[in-house]
């Protein structure tokens, strides 16, 4: 494995995917574009974030998985316009800040989008 | 009397946010109908309890797709009337059907329930169902793409084939479209990022119950309609059996 898979990998990821945290290694939180900078270094992190990338994990456990996928999400939905832009076909539509004020309660809804956000986090690091 | 083969009703309503997802069925009913098959939509004020018992117990059909608002008891038609609740008379009408509710959490208990009604197969939800309402319905592929994944089933019965694969093919449809707003071309629209959330919510929600052995419209009747006149129909086979018997007079 090289540096050249990091590369590869993170020029495949959308450029918003690129600054959201996404890799955790001893208690602190990376986002793509801090592995991919720390691992052209070659510094001693970036060695350590290679090594997640290159075994597809994200380097936490199940409770800073969830908190990693909520401030994901977060920050997804803080950057769109505040109009409405989710609905379910159980009725319900919602802004960005309602969805979120799911996702901060832990609400059925709320729930849904976090266990798919850990979902889409391993498509995501194991991408190639 | 067995529901009929060939044989469609599609429920679309529009109020509610439902143009969203009527809009796509009705492109995909449009681009894939077969010679030979009997379809049937019920679109917007159409889309009401009466018209739709009517339809079923005129049409008979084999297959029955209902778009509308649910919860896991419920599924509801244009305006949210209410269609049918387990326990209802009305769930026994989906009896020897192919059922599809795109509808939110109806898996849970209506799907079991239409499944012990006698249906061949039921497709549905079994929590919310979401999609993206930034954009006029039918307008972009940003509001397009949750149905055009979900309706891929559709797409693929009416083409011919059997439950069990048209099921495949929607599973490698919703994988299609999170790899466009993930990895792919529509990776740097402004709103990819929730639309291949939203992608892989409603994948992972999807239910199958029931035979993946069923097809509503069988390929062979849809090529022989579409392509070969009753006479080729019938000459083919004809023309075996001489052929057969001129190689057994050869012997």
């Amino acid at each position: 494995m090289s540096r050249e898979l990091v590369t590869r990998w993170f020029s495949r990821l959308a450029s918003g995917e690129q600054d959201l945290p996404l890799l955790i290694s001893e208690g602190n939180i990376y986002t793509p574009r801090t592995a991919l900078n720390e691992v052209m270094r070659s510094s001693e992190l970036g060695n350590k974030l290679q090594a997640l990338i290159e075994t597809g994990r994200f380097g936490t456990t199940a409770y800073e998985e969830e908190q990693v996928a909520k401030i994901r999400l977060r920050q997804i939905l803080q950057a769109q316009s505040e109009k409405p832009l989710f609905a379910t076909l159980s009725g319900k539509v919602f802004t960005p800040s309602q969805l979120l004020q799911e996702i901060e309660s832990n609400t059925a809804i709320g729930v849904q989008w976090l266990n798919n956000e850990k979902t889409h986090m391993s498509l995501l690091v194991s991408a190639r | 009397m067995p529901a009929l083969m060939n044989t469609f009703l599609f429920v679309e309503p529009l109020q509610h946010y439902l143009e969203y997802g009527t809009r796509v069925m009705q492109e995909i009913v449009r681009t894939y109908r077969q010679p030979g098959q009997i379809i049937t939509e019920l679109i917007g004020d159409e889309a009401n309890k009466e018209k739709i018992k009517q339809e079923l117990q005129r049409l008979n059909p084999i297959f029955f797709f209902g778009c509308g608002h649910g919860n896991v008891d419920v599924w509801s038609d244009e305006c949210t009337e209410v269609f049918m609740r387990v326990g209802d008379s009305e769930v026994d009408l989906m009896k020897e059907r192919v059922v599809v509710l795109n509808s939110c959490l109806t898996a849970q208990e209506l799907g079991p329930a239409i499944i012990d009604a006698g249906a061949e197969t039921y497709v549905g939800s079994k929590e919310e169902f979401w999609f993206f309402v930034g954009d006029a319905p039918g307008t972009t592929r940003s509001v397009q793409s949750p149905f055009l994944a979900e309706y891929q089933l559709e797409a693929s019965i009416l083409q011919g084939k059997s439950t069990g694969d048209a099921r495949q093919d929607q599973m490698r449809k919703y994988d299609e479209e999170i790899n466009y707003w993930t990895f792919g071309e529509g990776k740097d629209h402004p709103n990819s990022l929730e639309l291949s959330r939203i992608l892989g919510i409603n994948k992972g929600i999807s239910t199958f119950l029931g035979q993946s052995t069923v097809s509503p419209s069988p390929r062979p009747a849809i090529l022989a309609s579409s392509f070969l006149s009753p006479q080729i129909v019938f000459a083919v086979p004809a023309l075996l059996v001489v052929y057969m018997a001129y190689k057994e007079l050869q012997k």
